[in-house]
């Protein structure tokens, strides 16, 4: 299992000839096999910080390392998975296809058979079927198995159930954690919830705006496995409240 | 299940091109016997047969027609072709050289302003009437929707898309492959679509210059003997072509084109 190293990290964008600052100073540790949950407000630089994990963007200063590697060589040994906000599956390639790209562009057989990746995610029967005909859902749990065919080291995913509805969210979260423990992955989960934040992570990051950095690092001492049960637990909500604290300061009391 | 879904995909799809054919069929008899009647109540000028005086000359005239038509549709389609290839490669220079898009991009638009009806007598200076002046005018006719439509097409990957093969770590070349070019499809069967009329009304205008064979020379030598339905004869064939290829390019498609694009409107 690889942990993620982030020391340092600031992120700045030239846009014009102005410069904006998505995120200053940014030190964590993600230990290795562990779930983090990123909340903040918008353009706090949650998608950032995943893309600068990804090898997407370069950082600005400062040093990630996945693992005893650096980011671009983690990307180029195939240990990165990333699931987008949309699906961003290839429309042309049904369901079976798309979730082999992964190991065709690699130019390796697919670690985890695509096969059994169609069962976790709950899509057996669709093997054949194009994009255009699944549901949002559905589409989306191939998206996971697409980013898990390669079996990552680390598991990156950006508000990956930010459409849908609450019932459908509520179970994939349920299909995540469960996947998150059968392969051992490190994820880093972006989402704007509070409460799927705490349902589903070891460590929630609550990220602040302008400039992006950590306000505050709230453990989430809550037993796994996580039921629905937890959330009317008084604990699941005093994690809820500390996250809502980190979040919004001084406005819970004022409010 | 998926089996029928994927039936269901295919039948929206392809299917039911009955259903395609049928309408602009059934406006096309009403339109024809709409004609009939007006020119039997004596409504229509001269210059504008009745579709059954049409029908009428049309067996005599086959065999010419055939050997007219040959002539224009190897003009049109060389010319088509060509045009193809050097709007391909220049799209190529486009697309891998970013300063290079704009000056090749207004070479095309400046180009498609002028138009070809004033081309034609230039081009027929340098490269005589003949059959090369048809594959040049039918070439020029075709080439910036051609342009357009491959640069368009090979920009028109998904961000998500282009991040997802990054983190993938594709190849240049397995980009190229996996993702622009599929992107790329619908569009270019967009401009194939859009510019296979034009190169064959390219390759009439150019048979205007003077060239004693093809539909225009035919369409010129029935004019000069007011010989109004073979007139009428040669443009209804023209049509009849521009809408064959048309929808021979739209048939291809639908085979390699089968998943829902947003691009289809183009077409
Ligand atoms: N490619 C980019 N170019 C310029 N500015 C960017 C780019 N990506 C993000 N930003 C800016 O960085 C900040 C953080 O963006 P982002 O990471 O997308 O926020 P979040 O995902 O938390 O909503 C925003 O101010 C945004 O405008
Ligand atoms: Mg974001």
């Amino acid at each position: 299992m690889t942990g993620i190293v982030i020391e340092d990290v600031s992120k700045s964008f030239t846009i014009g000839k102005g410069s904006v600052q998505a995120l200053s100073d940014i030190t964590v540790t993600l230990p290795p096999g562990s779930f983090t949950a990123l909340i903040g407000p918008s353009g706090c630089g949650k998608s950032t910080l995943l893309r600068l994990i990804a090898d997407v963007l370069p950082p600005t200063s400062g040093t990630i390392r996945i693992g005893d590697k650096t980011p671009d060589t983690a990307r180029r040994a195939h240990e990165i998975g990333f699931v987008f906000q949309d699906a961003t599956l290839l429309p042309w390639r049904n369901v079976l296809q798309n979730i082999r790209l992964p190991a065709e562009v690699a130019g390796i057989p697919a670690v985890r058979d695509p096969r059994y990746l169609i069962d976790l995610v709950g899509l057996k029967g669709f093997e054949e079927a194009r994009p255009s005909q699944l549901s949002g859902g559905m589409q989306q749990r191939v998206a996971i198995a697409r980013a898990l065919s390669l079996d990552p080291k680390v598991l990156l995913m950006d508000e990956p159930f930010g459409a849908l509805d609450e019932i459908t969210r509520q179970r994939m979260n349920m299909e995540l954690l469960r996947i998150w423990k059968e392969t051992g992955t490190t994820a880093v989960l972006v989402t704007h919830s509070i409460a799927e934040a705490v349902f589903m992570a070891d460590t929630v990051l609550v990220l602040a705006a302008r400039p992006g950095r950590i306000a505050q690092s709230i453990a989430i001492d809550l037993p796994r496995p996580r039921t629905l049960a937890m959330m009317r637990d008084p604990a699941f909500n005093g994690f809820e409240n500390a996250v809502r604290a980190a979040l919004f300061g001084d406005e819970v009391e004022a409010a | 299940m998926s089996g029928a879904l994927a039936r269901s995909g295919r039948f929206w799809s392809s299917g039911g091109w009955l259903g395609a054919i049928l309408p602009p069929a059934l406006v096309l008899l009403a339109v024809g016997l709409a004609v009939e009647w007006a020119k039997a109540a004596g409504l229509l000028p001269i210059t504008i047969p009745a579709p059954s005086q049409v029908a009428a000359v049309a067996p005599a005239q086959a065999a010419d027609l055939w050997w007219h038509a040959q002539s224009t549709l190897r003009n049109a389609a060389l010319g088509y072709v060509i045009s193809a290839f050097v709007a391909f490669t220049l799209a190529g220079v486009a697309l891998s050289l970013a300063r290079a898009e704009r000056p090749i991009l207004s070479i095309g638009v400046a180009i498609d302003c002028i138009p070809i009806i004033a081309l034609a007598p230039i081009f027929a200076v340098w490269v005589g009437a003949g059959p090369t002046l048809g594959v040049v005018i039918a070439g020029i006719a075709a080439f910036f929707p051609l342009l357009l439509g491959a640069v368009q097409g090979f920009k028109a990957t998904d961000a998500n898309a282009r991040e997802l093969f990054h983190v993938m770590a594709a190849s240049r070349w397995q980009r190229l492959r996996l993702l622009s070019w599929p992107s790329a499809l619908p569009f270019i069967f967009a401009a194939f679509k859009i510019a296979a009329p034009l190169s064959l009304l390219g390759a009439l205008i150019a048979e205007w210059m003077g060239t004693d064979r093809g539909l225009g020379a035919m369409i010129i030598y029935a004019l000069f003997s007011f010989n109004v339905p073979v007139v009428w004869l040669t443009i209804l064939t023209v049509c009849a072509i521009s809408a064959l290829a048309y929808g021979l390019i739209a048939l291809v498609e639908s085979r390699v084109v089968t998943w829902g694009t947003d691009a289809e409107a183009g077409g």
